[in-house]
């Protein structure tokens, strides 16, 4: 902008070695992969889940959709949810927004920290309706203002909504945006991907008392990417999802991990 | 037509309409006594009195229009009339006598009989709009003690004993009273007497009590060709609130709550109230939020024929200290403080956070309070909030006061509406301004109340000293977070206890057929929501007493089961176990 274009080309090439000029000037001439690799991410930091998602996380700015495997899992696919805004909000600064649909159960402030996440980087609005919580969630999309934000639907996400707040969510550092939805309602939307979420047996600590929170998560939909099935455990002090090792005597473990 | 109430003895008439008067009927009357003497057929309604009080408030907000302090009748006077303080204001209408013209004017074309006179104080305005003989009275500045002479004692709103008294002494004007040397009066009637005489004679002050106190920062604009488009009113609100900023900024003040007032051409008073996060000041911001409560609305703002007044008042205020503003975007907070006025004014909705409380109950241990900017976990933001009104708020139907003057409700005798012209105390607003003020209480959607302490919302941590494992976990937790941004107030919620579920019923759910192995022990099989649990592992107990000292309870053994199928739930025994009883077991809670 402000620099002159000769000294640009003056400094550029006596900088680093041949082999990295090379790559630099490969990525000048390469065709824009219509803004994807520069779209920012979320990695999940286990790299048998990063590889089926497109770029190697879950995308900032489009919805993702976490939906539970049967009526009783739905806290299982919201402690899921705030598992990923926690993973997220231990990398950024802001706060998270959590907008509930009636009916939609809200999270309790000390479990929360049971997550890892801290209660008073979490703002809660109580919508009216489905209609609602999109609204609230595209004027925080086109606020910026959050890191995280988290959807409690009642009905799901129809085609429509989900295209405004992919639109919404165009730009630069867009915020982490998780739709929770009932365990039926999967229709087609612009959801970039689709999660389904069943509760399973918890990790125990050497006294055989429950420890860590284990889901089992199936990465059903992905667009530019694999689906998966995997058993994933959260380690809230470290921040970090977990692959369990399929341990003799721990029969939760054991088996159905196919990376 | 006559309106009629319970009064000593049955039913007596209360007010009549002219026909009635013509007939020789006077309020007060029994209505048996009534209908036996007439031979002709009455139409008798039943009186209204808190419809009436509406209506008389409804036109005193209306009554706004020529002067910000308007007060209604109090108990000492009749309970249908109005004071207008138009000191300072009057030459906005072109002079007194134009004023109380054009006030006439719009009276009777709303259809609303009235008796108007303009004096000194208001209670020569009172006497002479009572007793004065002529619809309108303008009072020339110094006039009322020539003015109130012939009129009778009752003119000076005495309570009926001591006008009684009056009159069997012979004293029935006030000038005879006037004459009179005051020392035997007030031991005679008491000092009231001679108050309400002085009053009127303006020798004392008497305060009136404004249905809404005149704004110190309002502004109004008026259009000769009414507007009704929303981009129209966003406009005028951008620069209503342009002309504010100054003087706000020069006092370090910024506005918390906004009333914004459309008077429509046909009388009618839209008012909005709009809540802020924080104090603002930006003419921008206000206007974005005014756009975004009318769209809210959308046709229930009914513009009918246009708006011809668009007034905008500064309810409550808030320290607003000047700082230093960036080249680039502001703050995250600003983001978010922005974020949740848009949504207050879009959807209604407050932003929440959880906030810890110190109980042991888990259900009473937390709950959501609003988000504030600024505001820090328990942390009170500087609001200096406006005086409080003397009269109770308007409707809480959603901030939108729908005030208007209807034709045909005031068969209860005709409005009186004295002007007094010296209000003591509470002067005009600046030249050229006027503007309602909104009075103390505002929407109850927009502004921040105290959020109702619904039980979905009692949630948070309790207090109960339980060190174990979970200590350490969640410290190093602390830390790890700390590490991400600056830990610069400590976290008020505390990190010594026991796993809390992520989920929390507002209240526990009854688990049936439960089955122990050991009576004192956890379930090992229940029925909870139509669906049989089969307990693979359990924890605890963990007990947590009643609050004893709000009400007596059973103090409850919780555990922490996790079922066959992978669920984890919170279970309690209601009580310590007991062999004369059967266990009472609640799901409490889900943990993720």
């Amino acid at each position: 902008m402000g620099l002159d274009p000769a000294d640009e080309s003056a400094r550029t090439p006596a900088r680093g070695e041949p082999r990295a000029r090379l790559a630099a000037l490969r990525a000048q001439l390469a065709p824009p992969e219509e803004g994807r690799a520069s779209r920012p991410i979320l990695p999940l930091g286990l790299s048998a889940l990063d590889a089926h998602l497109p770029g190697g996380g879950l995308a900032l700015g489009p919805p993702h959709e976490i939906a539970p495997a049967g009526p009783a899992d739905g806290v299982a696919a919201l402690g899921f949810a705030l598992t990923l805004c926690a993973l997220h909000l231990s990398q950024v600064s802001g706060e998270a927004l959590i907008a509930a649909a009636p009916g939609e159960p809200l999270p309790y402030g000390h479990g929360l920290l049971g997550l890892g996440l801290d209660p008073g980087r979490l703002l809660l609005l109580e919508a009216g309706g489905d209609g609602e919580v999109f609204r609230a969630l595209e004027a925080a999309l086109h606020a910026r203002a959050l890191a995280a934000l988290i959807g409690l639907l009642r009905d799901g996400l129809p085609l429509k909504p989900g295209r405004r707040l992919q639109l919404a969510a165009e730009g630069p550092s867009p915020p982490l945006l998780l739709l929770l939805r009932p365990a039926e309602a999967g229709m087609p939307n612009g959801a970039a991907t689709r999660w389904r979420i069943a509760a399973a047996p918890a990790s125990r600590d050497r006294f055989g008392t429950l420890d860590r929170p284990r889901w089992r998560a199936r990465l059903e939909r992905c667009r530019n990417g694999r689906g998966g099935d995997w058993l994933l455990e959260w380690d809230h002090a470290a921040h970090r999802l977990h692959l369990p090792e399929p341990l003799a005597g721990d029969a939760a473990a054991s088996g159905r991990s196919r990376a | 037509m006559a309106v009629a109430a319970e009064g000593p003895g049955g039913l007596r008439l209360l007010a009549l309409d002219p026909a009635a008067q013509a007939l020789g009927l006077r309020p007060g009357e029994p209505l048996g006594r009534v209908r036996a003497r007439i031979g002709v057929p009455l139409r008798v309604y039943p009186a209204e009195p808190a419809a009436d009080r509406d209506a008389l408030l409804r036109l005193c907000r209306w009554a706004c229009r020529y002067a910000p302090v308007v007060a209604p009748f109090g108990p000492a006077e009749a309970s249908d009339g109005l004071y207008i303080d138009v000191a300072g204001a009057s030459h906005l209408c072109g002079g007194e006598a134009r004023l109380v013209d054009d006030l006439a004017g719009r009276l009777a074309r709303a259809d609303i009989p009235a008796r108007i006179a303009l004096a000194d104080t208001p209670g020569g305005a009172f006497a002479l709009a009572r007793h004065g003989g002529a619809d309108r009275i303008v009072v020339p500045p110094g006039g009322a003690a020539g003015a109130l002479r012939d009129l009778p004692v009752e003119a000076l709103r005495l309570d009926p004993g001591a006008v009684a008294g009056l009159k069997r002494l012979g004293l029935r004007r006030i000038g005879e009273l006037d004459a009179l040397p005051r020392g035997p009066l007030a031991r005679r009637f008491g000092a009231a007497l001679l108050l309400r005489l002085d009053q009127a004679l303006a020798r004392r002050p008497e305060p009136l009590a404004p249905l809404t106190e005149a704004a110190e920062y309002a502004a109004a604009r008026g259009f000769l060709d009414p507007i009704g488009r929303q981009s129209d009113i966003v406009r005028t609100a951008r620069d209503l609130m342009a002309e504010m900023a100054p003087r706000l900024e020069r006092d370090g003040l910024g506005a918390c709550a906004l009333r914004l007032a459309l008077h429509r051409v046909d009388g009618v008073v839209r008012a909005l109230d709009l809540g802020l996060s924080r104090p603002e000041r930006d003419p921008e911001r206000v206007a974005a939020l005014v756009s975004l409560r009318l769209d809210r609305l959308g046709r229930a703002l009914d513009a009918g024929f246009g708006f011809e007044t668009v007034a905008l008042a500064v309810t409550v205020t808030g320290a607003m200290p000047a700082r230093q503003t960036d080249l680039g975007a502001g703050s995250a907070g600003d983001g978010v403080g922005f974020l949740a006025d848009a949504l207050a004014q879009r959807l209604g909705r407050a932003l929440l956070r959880l906030e810890p409380r110190a109980s042991h109950l888990p259900e009473r241990a937390g709950r959501g309070v609003l988000w504030v900017a600024g505001g820090g976990p328990g942390s009170v933001p500087r609001r200096s909030t406006g005086r409080p009104s003397a009269l109770p708020p308007p409707s809480p139907s959603g901030g939108l006061e729908y005030s208007c003057i209807e034709a045909g409700n005031t068969a209860s005798g005709s409005v009186a509406g004295p002007l007094s012209r010296a209000g003591e105390g509470s002067g005009p607003s600046g030249c050229g301004t006027t503007g309602t003020r909104g009075d103390g209480a505002l929407d109850p959607e927009n502004s921040r109340p105290s959020p109702q302490p619904s039980p979905a919302r009692e949630r948070g941590h309790v207090a109960f000293l339980h060190q174990d494992r979970g200590s350490t976990e969640l410290g190093e937790q602390r830390c790890a977070q700390g590490a991400g941004h600056a830990p610069a107030i400590p976290s008020p919620w505390p990190d010594h206890l026991p796993p809390r579920p992520l989920v929390l019923f507002p209240r526990g759910e009854a688990a049936c057929d439960v089955l122990s192995t050991v009576p004192e022990g956890p379930p090992r099989r229940f029925r909870w929501r139509a669906q049989i649990h089969r307990v693979a592992h359990a924890e605890g107990p963990e007990r947590i007493e009643a609050e004893w000292w709000r009400e007596p309870g059973e103090p409850r053994d919780y555990y922490r089961v996790e079922c066959e199928a992978g669920h984890r739930l919170w279970l309690y025994r209601d009580g310590p176990h007991a062999t004369d009883r059967p266990a009472a077991w609640y799901v409490h809670g889900l943990f993720a």
